[in-house]
């Protein structure tokens, strides 16, 4: 009984620290538990401070690198310095690297200039205006020289010409040219849209499609506008058989032969073809035949490194003119009915322009002779109907000598039978001398004298020209200006 | 009759032409043409047998007087890459031939169209653009290849295009690039060395080619005989040049073979200046058909020049 007692009393004992040790043991596992928590976190904190510690010890690294550097570079500059003008050296050194460092920001400043000229006219067109004043005096009136212009004094606004230019997308540009000309007889002026085409820039097969309105590539300087002819006026040939610029609205393709010889061929169709040309009588239904057709090839040789000649034929062609320009009345009484339309031409160019100091000085020789064989119905002053074809010959040429890079001065000759009337003849003999200021800025003198035969009923004509042409803004230097 | 005639004309002209200018297989080089003689010579270090390299310039034209030759279209019309100075260098006649030649490939912007005046920076950016400045560059005055460091900017271009066109060939093009590097660094520090007794001398020149060259080797550039670019002298600029040069003792007019002699004889009797002619691109005089030689010529006349005034 004692010992069951004693064993109780003991177990009783034992259990009573168990207790409280078991108590304890919990609380320390919980403080433990607390405790390596803690733990935890300053391991964090340390392993962030090391890391923080880290990052100073490299910058401290690369600085030290850079001091040593600029140092070092100092001591480039001025390799022997003694103890007394070390100070001043400092101050010299520390100048010199200012005033690199504002070299440079100089330069970069400039770069951020030339970017900010780009950016804020990045969606603009090119745009540019050509203006173009002609003083003259022509010792007969309009009656007996058939100008469009008076005789006398005169001076007229020939051209106002606002161009703009830009990309359409990556596969095609466009264009347009409006030009404000001076009317004969009201001095008022109205702006007529000359060009305003698109052309593409990516088709296969050396392929190059135009369409719009535009200047119909025939002959040498039948598309040149006038304020860019190598002369005041537009030779007699091309105003009587093209009608002034060879403006059309159509299309026109052309192509270059892959071959290595430069060959060039542009086929084209549209409606009318000349600006001042007269329309065609089309009524309320155009036939095909009512379109002009016309073509031309060209193609280029380096005799030598200094001489060229460009050699072309040209040909337009109007099945139906339908009565263009209505009754056309004739001298001898008879009034024409224009039917069918024919023109074909060949020129050349034939230059020397040293390479050397080809802006200096150059000389070119440009000629083109063109056919025309217009078909009329013949209204006769008896009023005998019938249809008849009219050859007509017409040429012009001129010889252009460029002395110095401001200075040219040339000579040109034409000559044109009528093209209802061959037997009216025309001649102008024309010397010129222009002095280009600038590319932008250039004065041209010429007389004209023209003469022509009695069948034509006109009378002689001496006339003075001087031309002002200007151009402001945008100015690119064209193909046709080769 | 006459219309037989023309249209017999015709047709022997254009069989008489395909006859001449039928084209030859085509070799497997790449086709590189290049708008002035430097950047040619160039194309031909870095490619070496692999290209075939076609310049538009023979080296004695103005920069801006390059001709608008049709002879040049077919040439550009089969080339894989045109090389071109940039800055609107070749803005006189570039526009216009690549619109001739109807190769998509070296348009503006696209893959074949090499501007060798990426990284340059530009000196003389023009603060106005207008007329009155005269001939102006906007983006600064692009005759940069006349400083032998910022040449090798262009052949580093010039580089990078050959091998994004044939990747294939980089290493054989990175050998080239770095042979004439070799040779080019060897060559710049000897012009270095003998231009450095010219620190501070001043010269005038006929156009405003030589900012950069001035700038690499230390030699002040006063002026022009310009009025302004592009624009010709008028006798009231020649002479306060004139009075300005013997204030200042300019002792060199430098001509440049493509403008005439005659004004600038004039200047340097007036002054007693002495009148050199420089090239500005490679074969612009006898024996300057590379950019090496070239550089020799400017360096060593210009040097001669100097030292026989002290």
């Amino acid at each position: 009984m004692k010992i069951m007692i004693t064993i109780i009393t003991l177990l009783f004992m034992l259990s009573l620290p168990a207790g409280a040790f078991a108590e304890t043991l919990e609380d320390r596992v919980k403080t433990l538990e607390e405790t390596l928590k803690k733990q935890e976190q300053t391991i964090e904190e340390l392993r962030v401070l090391q890391e923080t510690l880290k990052r100073q010890d490299q910058t401290i690294f690369e600085q030290r690198k850079l001091i040593e550097e600029l140092k070092a570079e100092v001591k480039q500059v001025e390799p022997s310095v003694s103890a007394e003008s070390s100070a001043a050296n400092k101050s010299i050194e520390t100048g010199q690297i200012q005033q690199q460092v504002q070299e440079l920001k100089e330069q970069v400043g400039q770069v951020v200039e030339a970017q900010r000229k780009v950016l804020p006219s990045e969606f603009n067109p090119s745009i540019g205006l050509v203006g173009e004043t002609i003083f003259s005096y022509r010792s007969k009136g309009s009656a007996q020289t058939g100008s469009d212009r008076p005789g006398g004094f005169d001076a007229f606004q020939r051209s106002v010409e606002l161009n703009a230019a830009a990309s359409v997308d990556p596969f095609a540009k466009a264009y347009v040219v409006a030009n404000a000309t001076a009317d004969a007889h009201t001095g008022e002026s109205t702006f007529n849209i000359e060009e305003a085409a698109i052309q593409t820039e990516s088709l296969p097969w050396n392929l190059t499609v135009k369409a719009g309105r535009f200047f119909g590539e025939f002959g040498r300087l039948a598309y040149i506008h006038d304020h860019e002819l190598p002369f005041v006026n537009r030779p007699l040939v091309l105003a009587q058989y093209i009608g002034g610029e060879s403006r059309t609205d159509g299309v026109q393709v052309n192509w270059l032969l892959p071959i290595e010889h430069y060959v060039s061929l542009t086929v084209g169709a549209g409606n009318q073809f000349g600006g001042d040309a007269p329309p065609n009588n089309v009524g309320d239904f155009r036939q095909l035949g009512g379109w002009n057709y016309w073509g031309r090839l060209s193609t280029y040789f380096d005799l030598t490194p200094d001489i060229s000649f460009e050699p072309g034929v040209s040909g337009l062609w109007n099945p139906k003119t339908l009565d263009r320009g209505g009754p056309l009345a004739q001298p001898d009484g008879s009034t024409l009915a224009e039917r069918e339309r024919r023109l074909v031409g060949a020129d050349f160019a034939l230059s020397w322009k040293p390479l050397r100091n080809n802006q200096f000085q150059s000389l070119t020789w440009g000629t083109e002779v063109l056919h025309s064989n217009n078909r009329y119905d013949v209204n006769s002053a008896d009023s005998t109907m019938f249809n008849r074809s009219v050859g007509s010959l017409g040429l012009y040429s001129y010889l252009t000598y460029k002395f110095h890079r401001q200075w040219s001065a040339g000579f040109l000759y034409g000559f044109v039978e009528d093209a209802q009337d061959n037997k009216a003849k025309t001649y102008e003999y024309s010397p010129y001398i222009t002095w280009a200021l600038s590319h932008w800025d250039q004065l041209r003198l010429q007389y004209t004298y023209t003469n022509h035969n009695t069948a034509s009923g006109l009378s002689p004509d001496h006339a003075v020209y001087v031309q002002w042409a200007w151009i402001i803004g945008s100015h690119s230097h064209g193909w046709q200006q080769r | 009759m006459k219309l037989k005639l023309l249209c017999l004309y015709s047709i022997i002209l254009l069989i008489g032409v395909f006859c001449i200018g039928l084209m030859p297989a085509h070799a497997g080089k790449i086709r590189v043409v290049a708008t002035l003689t430097d950047l040619a010579d160039f194309a031909s270090a870095v490619g070496g047998d692999l290209v075939e390299v076609h310049s538009l310039a023979t080296g004695v034209e103005d920069t801006h007087g390059v001709p608008m030759k049709p002879s040049f279209v077919p040439i550009m019309n089969r080339a894989d890459l045109m090389i071109l100075v940039g800055m609107d260098c070749e803005h006189a006649f570039l526009p216009a031939l690549l619109e001739a030649s109807k190769n998509p490939r070296i348009q503006t912007g696209r893959s074949g169209y090499v501007d060798c005046s990426q990284g340059i920076i530009p000196r003389e950016v023009p603060k106005t653009t207008g007329h009155s400045a005269g001939d102006v560059h906007p983006y600064g005055n692009p005759h940069y290849m006349l400083d032998p460091v910022s040449a090798k900017l262009a052949i580093e271009n010039i580089y990078n295009a050959l091998v994004a066109f044939a990747p294939q060939d980089k290493a054989q093009f990175k050998r080239n690039r770095d042979a004439y590097f070799t040779k080019l660094n060897a060559k710049i520090s000897e012009w270095e060395k003998e231009m450095k007794p010219l620190k501070g001398v001043k010269f005038v020149s006929y156009h405003e080619h030589w900012p950069y060259f001035a700038a690499r080797f230390g030699i002040e550039y006063f002026g022009t005989i310009e009025l302004r670019p592009g624009i010709d002298p008028t006798a009231r600029h020649i002479e306060e040049l004139v009075a300005s040069m013997k204030a200042q003792h300019v002792p060199i007019v430098v001509r440049e073979p493509q403008f005439p002699e005659r004004v600038p004889k004039r200047i340097a009797e007036q002054t007693g200046a002495t009148m050199i002619t420089l090239p500005i691109m490679p074969g612009g005089v006898p024996d300057t058909e590379t950019y090496i030689k070239m550089m020799d010529y400017i360096v060593h006349t210009m040097v001669t020049a100097v030292q026989s005034k002290k």
